[in-house]
């Protein structure tokens, strides 16, 4: 059940309603969001509904136990059964078959609730229930964002928290104007970019001129960036439906004038995970070389969470790199235009992608050899497509209160008028896109 | 308490959405059905499932072909098989579009043909890459200089472009360097004899091998041998006077076994052949090669041209045939089927253009007609819609174009076809013992 398909909003729909008139009792409400996880869980193998819970209580007494003793090795041992239940549903054959949703967003998310509360930056949840309500909570865990449970458990307080005034007109709008948002992003943009160019290129990019692989590469660039924040924004738009606040996952990143400024804006919550639990933790920052050193790896094990291949160790090693040299220069109080920085910023993401995207190195290299070929005059690309890049990246540069203020205006429409803007999104993406399968997130195969 | 708007909209919109099924012209719109709904719950008890057939699996390189999609008329293949029985070398000449050009189809043909007979070589090269996408494996090709005329762009004012149809045009100082992955005993360059023509040199590590002179009488398809030093894997070729026209390289082993060379060009038709190979120059070239089979692997770029298929393409066919039985009255023919092509229909669904069935049909009907052998890759591979459903495998087998076969995919038509063939081999070894 993927946000691509119908299942998953009549579950939502299913979900808003019980949610809400469950909200008189709060024990109620919290078994139903707890019922909907799992039953989230269980569309995709009845496994999950033993492995999940039996992790999360595992955590759940794990966290008191390092309140309480600050053991370092009881920490080892959440990070070690998190990552593993990865690496397991990953690596050991067969599990493939039986696991078919990723648990490194489940991994990541659990991990927060124990390294914050080693870190003595949150306390221990006294309810189960609000915990593993927040652990598991269904939005989050096909791709993100990596919601921090410390920050996700107070929100189901009954007083002083969102919730307890209930959805606001504002936010329930602005929740399913989200939906839409993300929905016309994923399939409008993003799969027509991927369907119509990028795929076919990348799989044989010999064929093509190097400008039809030019355009390729710009393009996934773009389709990376609203398969995946289209995502988010269903995502954060069915936990507010909810009335449960999601962290921002993106900030216009290829406005970025470094590649620091880059990765607070593109996937800023896992960015932000790495920061805070894995390169504040390598040691020797008082040290000349280390500080730099620490981003490479951070940035490597970040490449290689998303898969034990050389492409995407090459792509860490890249943005390390990068990140190392934007240190060392800032270091120095160089500075640079801010145009150009924008530029070359945008392009060095550009080259990480290629290795991002591509099977193999090998297919990465050709994809870079195509473009060197200097055969610079794209031959297979259709004007539609021209068109609908140029909108993509125009769509882009938007400036972002552009956006809240449509989400703002879309929310004080009627009722009326928003469930046609539904219903009118549907039908687009129908008639523009077809009805054949949508291709999974990408994000959701990590 | 219900948040009063969000519930209104959202009972709104479901209301749109169980009733949009019903009204004309949105019959096709994914309705709230209540199917949808129970399936939330895992529920479906009160609904009769729906009959879902699974796709047939596409077969594996382990799988033997059943013997239909190879139809083989009386003795259209005995010279192929009397060859393979005589333990000679087996020359084979695979004419096709892009995949061919790419040897993606052909390498592993190869590779099968060759564990089984011998490896007599890596066959016909040409002097230059003409596209990033061409290749032969197990050699690499670099050169330098050279004016490229593909048959399929139809540069050359003559038409003759020798039997690998691309037309390398050299002047002093262009080179070409190949490197094989083992070592050959020696071969051919293929070239233009022509009034006021230059001269090119071959040579491998240093010792040079040949002087050939182009300049003759009258135009005249040619080729000159070389041999090479012991356990030499490369060969350079330099144009020390020009104007050269070339054609391509053949590499050979001493010893017997199958010679498969892939000749294809990017974009490829059956017309490119009747409109743009010189016919008296191009069956000089085919009687001086002499192969045991020629195979004619194109339609797929033919497959979105409804009206050529159903009026021209069958005679096109029938007239390239005619030119190589006449060039070869011995040699074997067989007609290779284009594999499934795929395109997205209105409702986003990958299918097989209806022309392209037609156009397989046209192929079998020809090859009956004239005697030749026929493979059906189309149908070999698991007939329409096997596009799509390679391209959803996983791995995958086809790229994302729904035409060009991944290494995966290219490996199992080829063990598909190398399997047909050796089967047919083996049916016609037991017909022939007990004479």
């Amino acid at each position: 059940m993927l946000p691509t398909q119908a299942e998953y909003y009549c579950f939502l729909v299913v979900v808003f309603f019980a949610f809400w008139l469950a909200r008189r009792n709060r024990a109620a409400t919290m078994w139903v969001v707890l019922g909907a996880n799992f039953l989230f869980y269980s569309h995709w193998g009845l496994l999950y509904l033993v492995l999940i819970p039996a992790c999360a209580t595992i955590d759940f007494f794990l966290a008191r136990a390092i309140a309480a003793s600050r053991s370092r090795h009881l920490v080892w041992l959440s990070v070690a059964m998190n990552l593993g239940l990865v690496a397991t549903s990953r690596y050991v054959p067969g599990l493939g078959a039986l696991l078919p949703l990723s648990l490194s967003f489940y991994a990541f998310q659990a991990l927060t609730y124990t390294l914050e509360i080693y870190r003595e930056e949150a306390d221990p949840s006294a309810s189960f229930v609000d915990y593993l309500a927040s652990v598991t909570f269904f939005p989050t865990v096909i791709a993100g964002p990596i919601a921090r449970v410390p920050a996700l458990i107070p929100q189901w307080r009954w007083k002083g928290s969102a919730l307890s005034a209930g959805l606001s007109q504002e936010d329930g709008g602005r929740a399913l104007g989200l939906i839409v948002i993300g929905l016309l992003k994923k399939f409008l943009i993003a799969d027509y970019l991927a369907n119509n160019l990028i795929n076919r290129v990348f799989d044989l990019p010999k064929l093509y001129a190097g400008g039809d692989v030019l355009v390729a590469v710009y393009a996934y660039a773009f389709q990376l960036y609203y398969d995946f924040s289209g995502y988010s924004d269903i995502a954060i738009g069915s936990a507010l439906l909810l009335g449960i606040r999601l962290p921002e996952n993106f900030n216009d990143p290829y406005r970025a004038i470094n590649l620091a400024d880059f990765w607070r804006r593109w996937h800023i919550s896992f960015s932000n995970w790495l920061r805070d639990n894995l390169y504040y933790s390598l040691p020797g920052k008082r040290m000349k070389v280390m500080p730099y050193l620490s981003l490479v790896i951070t940035m490597a094990l970040g490449g290689v969470w998303h898969g034990a291949h050389w492409t995407f160790l090459i792509w860490g090693f890249w943005h390390g790199t990068g990140l190392a040299v934007v240190r060392w220069w800032q270091s120095r109080k160089l500075s640079a235009p801010r145009f150009g920085a924008g530029l070359l910023t945008f392009h060095f993401v550009l080259v990480g992608w290629v290795f991002f995207r591509a099977a193999s190195v090998d297919n990465a290299l050709q994809i870079l050899r195509r473009i060197a070929s200097l055969q610079w005059i794209p031959d297979g690309v259709s004007p539609a497509y021209f068109a609908v890049l140029a909108f993509a990246v125009a769509a882009h540069f938007i400036p972002n209160t552009w956006r809240d203020q449509s989400l703002g205006w879309f929310a004080a429409r009627p009722a009326l008028l928003q469930a046609a803007a539904l219903v009118l999104t549907a039908l687009a993406i129908r008639y523009a896109a077809g009805a054949g399968a949508a291709a999974p997130f990408i994000y959701s195969r990590f | 308490m219900l948040p009063r708007r969000t519930a209104t909209t959202i009972t709104f919109t479901v209301l749109c959405f169980l009733g949009l099924p019903h009204v004309p012209g949105f019959s096709a719109m994914p309705g709230v059905t209540g199917s949808r709904i129970l399936a939330v719950f895992h529920l479906r008890f009160s609904e009769k499932p729906s009959p879902v057939v699974p796709p047939p699996p596409p077969p594996t390189a382990d799988d033997r072909v059943p013997a239909p999609h190879l139809i083989v008329p009386p003795h259209s293949l005995d010279r192929l098989f009397e060859s393979f029985r005589a333990g000679r070398t087996t020359r084979i000449l695979h004419y096709g579009d892009s995949p061919t050009t790419a040897d993606s189809i052909t390498s592993g043909v190869r590779r099968i043909l060759q564990a089984r007979f011998g490896d007599a070589g890596h066959g016909f090269l040409l002097i230059a890459p003409p596209w990033a996408w061409y290749g032969h494996i197990g050699t690499s090709l670099n050169a330098s200089g050279w004016q490229i005329q593909p048959a399929s762009q139809a540069r050359a004012k003559d038409h003759i472009h020798g039997l690998g149809g691309v037309n390398f045009v050299g002047t002093t100082g262009d080179t070409s360097h190949v490197t094989l992955t083992t070592a050959h005993s020696g071969g051919m360059v293929y070239y233009l004899a022509e009034p006021g023509g230059g001269a090119f040199t071959v040579s491998s590590d240093e010792t040079e091998l040949a002087t050939i002179q182009t300049d003759a009488p009258a135009k005249a398809v040619a080729r000159a041998g070389f041999h090479f030093p012991e356990g030499a894997k490369s060969l350079d070729l330099r144009v020390i006077r020009g104007p050269v026209r070339l054609f391509g390289y053949r590499f050979d082993k001493e010893q017997p076994g199958v010679q498969y060379s892939s000749i294809g060009i990017n974009g490829a038709q059956v017309q490119m052949i009747v409109r743009y190979f010189e016919v008296s120059q191009w069956q000089a070239a085919l009687r001086e090669e002499n192969p045991d089979l020629v195979v004619l692997n194109y339609g797929t770029n033919e497959s979105i041209y409804a009206g050529y298929v159903e009026t021209a393409y069958a005679g096109e066919l029938r007239t390239v045939i005619s030119r190589i039985r006449e060039a070869l009255p011995g040699s074997s023919i067989l007609v290779m089927s284009p594999m499934d092509r795929g395109v997205r229909n209105d409702s986003g669904g990958i299918v097989t253009p209806a022309a392209l069935m037609k156009l397989v049909e046209v192929q079998r009907a020809v090859a009956e007609e004239t005697g030749c052998a026929f493979y059906n890759t189309f149908e070999a591979m698991g007939g329409a819609g096997t596009m799509a459903r390679w391209y959803e495998m996983q791995p995958r087998l086809v790229s994302g174009d729904f035409i060009h076969p991944l290494p995966q995919g290219a490996d199992q038509v080829a063990a598909m076809f190398a399997s047909a063939l050796l089967e047919a081999y083996g049916k016609h070894q037991s017909y022939k013992r007990p004479q």
